[in-house]
């Protein structure tokens, strides 16, 4: 039933978003264990993918360190456009960190019953996207051995930290994230590594696993405290995720430069983030469930539910850039209408239609129902719903410095090998620490996969094996799985 | 420490061997699962978890610290800025939300691990590798004049397994 290629018809759709979805070719909590556990063992393909993601990451190390030698003019930065690269890839990853968040935390508050086949996934893809965008601030300094100048406390070295501004809240607001990103992944994954734990031959490997499990023994004791803690992290986490990315669009919002003074930022920065994590949890989760043969519980169901997510997003996206149009033309104020019109069909309109029509026409393909259960399909839309997202980024931050109130205020910018080899390098950086994880520990949440899974029972009821076998007939009866 | 240890492959038998002992007076009755099922936890009858005072005082005590942190640098280099007060309470809500969540967050954590009981060093008795895959257990400590009881009890609704553990 949950694989099923075809379209549904009216009066037969499963209850998709309920937590009550059912994963049919799932018969017992050993199936899970062994199914799961049994993607952690490494393949060709894998140290393949892995090779070429250092690869990447060296080609980013070596750039830097060229940079570090010839100072930061070697990136390409010249006036008035002091921001670039750098910062348009730091707000990319720190927008893909959304979608983890989201889709671990506001979905479990919200029961949607898809989000427990790729919340794993999506919570190390988080952490990872924060720890590539923790980088930048870092990559963008000439001195970056001078790198603690940024965190904001009263010193001895004459800098005055003002905690009015937005790039002191960023600090806080990412350096927040990160832990609180990082402690639900870790508490999420305790009950998983004790599984690997009870199964793990190797002694070496076993007393890792011990240690990280922190003795854990599936006893109700913990079980109580353990659900009320991951509630509470999961309710802190849902207005963190939406703080986070307001107080990114402070970075610009706050300025009065045309094109960034705009209230409408934090919710269209929020939306974005949301949109461009969908976007890479896309690309992340539909070649895994290939790889690993996990297309029965990564269902079209899931891809389905989060390809509304990644439409209704989209078009929240969409929404915002017109209002930001509106907004200049209402407004009477020449700046911006100038600004707008330039960003359009001026200097900058190869980049402005690149970010509208990856995010606002090609998603609105989700409409139909047959491309939403393509997996193909969603999986090339992903990857132009990143390269769009990059340019929206981009169309945000170098048209705005290279346009701005005065004509000695205009000029250009061209990125160098500099900023793009570190561009690649943060790809190759995210990457391996992903491809890293997901052969050490388990890329679906085990545990909560069997609360999802019925139990064996002594005395079944016959009501629950009613409704679970209710008008479906099995996959691997029909062979449906995987034939999208 | 001394008791029984059941292993049961059905839940329904596991829930109705725990409803027994519970019947029967033992006190002290640990329940493994492999996943957190609400049919134990009806069983259990446990008071609800103390995690969320700590989430809450922690909390109010980050979101105090949070406006303290901005406060204080203000004071202590005191510059006006766009005309605004030196300590403006309504720019430093943010420092105060996100230090809340801060240290809120890390005190749930550690209020779970301090409640559950964990880090264990060892796995103590009453515990088995199973209990983590597809199978149930109860831990039933006893004094030994009881043993044979709770064993009946345990055999009765089906368990797998039932073995005493000192």
């Amino acid at each position: 039933m949950a694989t099923t290629a075809a379209p549904y018809r009216d009066g037969e759709r499963p209850d998709i978003p309920s937590a009550a979805v059912r994963f049919p070719a799932i018969k017992d909590y050993e199936q899970v264990d062994r199914e799961i556990a049994g993607t952690l063992r490494p393949t060709l393909g894998w140290f393949t993918a892995l090779g070429i993601a250092i690869l990447c990451m060296l080609i980013g190390a070596v750039t830097w360190t060229y940079q570090i030698h010839e100072g930061l003019g070697a990136a390409g930065y010249q006036p008035p456009v002091m921001w670039g690269v750098y910062i348009v890839t730091f707000v990319f990853w720190v927008g893909i960190g959304h979608a983890g968040t989201l889709i671990s935390a506001i979905l479990y508050l919200f029961r949607a019953g898809f989000r427990t086949s790729i919340y794993r996934a999506s919570e190390a893809m988080t952490v990872f996207a924060v720890m590539t965008a923790g980088l930048f601030p870092i990559l963008h300094l000439g001195r970056p051995w001078k790198f603690f100048y940024l965190i904001p406390y009263p010193n001895w070295r004459l800098i005055w930290p003002n905690p009015k501004s937005p790039l002191v809240w960023d600090v806080f607001a990412i350096l927040t994230y990160l832990t609180i990103s990082s402690t639900f992944l870790y508490i999420g994954l305790i009950p998983d590594i004790a599984i690997l734990r009870d199964r793990e031959k190797n002694p070496v490997r076993k007393a890792i696993l011990a240690t990280l499990a922190l003795g854990w023994r599936n006893s109700d004791r913990e079980w109580r405290h353990f659900t009320r803690a991951y509630l509470f992290l999961a309710a802190f986490a849902t207005p963190l995720v939406l703080s986070v990315h307001s107080v990114v669009s402070f970075d610009f919002a706050m300025a009065l430069t045309p094109g960034w003074h705009a209230t409408i930022f934090p919710p269209y920065f929020v939306a974005g983030a949301i949109f461009s994590g969908i976007g890479m949890v896309f690309t992340i989760a539909i070649p895994l469930r290939k790889a690993f043969k996990l297309e029965h519980y990564v269902t079209l169901n899931d891809l389905d539910a989060a390809a509304k997510l990644c439409l209704f997003t989209s078009m929240v996206v969409g929404l915002a850039y017109l209002t930001e149009f509106q907004v200049a033309w209402v407004s009477g104020n020449p700046f911006e209408q100038d600004y707008f019109w330039n960003r359009v069909f001026g200097q900058w309109a190869w980049a402005a239609w690149i970010m509208l029509i990856c995010n606002m026409v090609l998603p609105l393909s989700l409409f139909s129902q047959k491309l939403r259960r393509n997996p193909h399909w969603l999986f090339i839309l992903s990857l132009f719903i990143n390269l769009g997202m990059w340019f929206e980024r981009f169309v945000i931050v170098v048209p705005s410095l290279s346009h701005e109130f005065e004509p000695w205020q205009w000029g250009g910018y061209h990125p160098t090998f500099v900023d793009y080899g570190i561009l690649l390098g943060s790809f190759g950086w995210f990457f391996m620490w992903f491809l890293l994880f997901i052969k050490q520990l388990p890329v679906m949440a085990m545990s909560e996969i069997k609360e999802i899974v019925p139990p064996r029972m002594r005395h079944p009821d016959p009501q629950l094996e009613h409704e679970l076998d209710v008008g479906y007939p099995h996959p691997s009866e029909t062979g449906e799985y995987g034939t999208a | 420490m001394q008791g029984v240890l059941g292993a049961f492959h059905e839940i329904d038998a596991a829930v109705h061997a725990v409803e027994e002992l519970k019947k029967e007076r033992f006190g002290d009755i640990t329940v493994f699962t492999p996943t957190p099922r609400h049919e134990f936890e009806h069983a259990m009858d446990h008071a609800p978890s103390k995690v969320r005072i700590y989430t809450l005082i922690f909390g109010l005590a980050g979101v105090t610290f949070g406006y303290w942190i901005p406060v204080w640098i203000s004071d202590y280099w005191p510059i006006v800025v766009g005309g605004k007060p030196v300590a403006s309470w309504v720019p430093y809500t943010i420092l105060g939300f996100e230090v809340m969540v801060l240290v809120g967050g890390l005190a749930t954590v550690f209020a779970m691990f301090a409640l559950a009981r964990i880090p264990r060093l060892t796995m103590t008795v009453g515990y088995d590798a199973r209990f983590s895959g597809g199978h149930f257990g109860v831990w039933v400590v006893t004094d030994p004049n009881r043993t044979d009881s709770a064993m009946d009890i345990l055999k009765k609704h089906g368990a797998e397994e039932v073995r005493r553990e000192r």
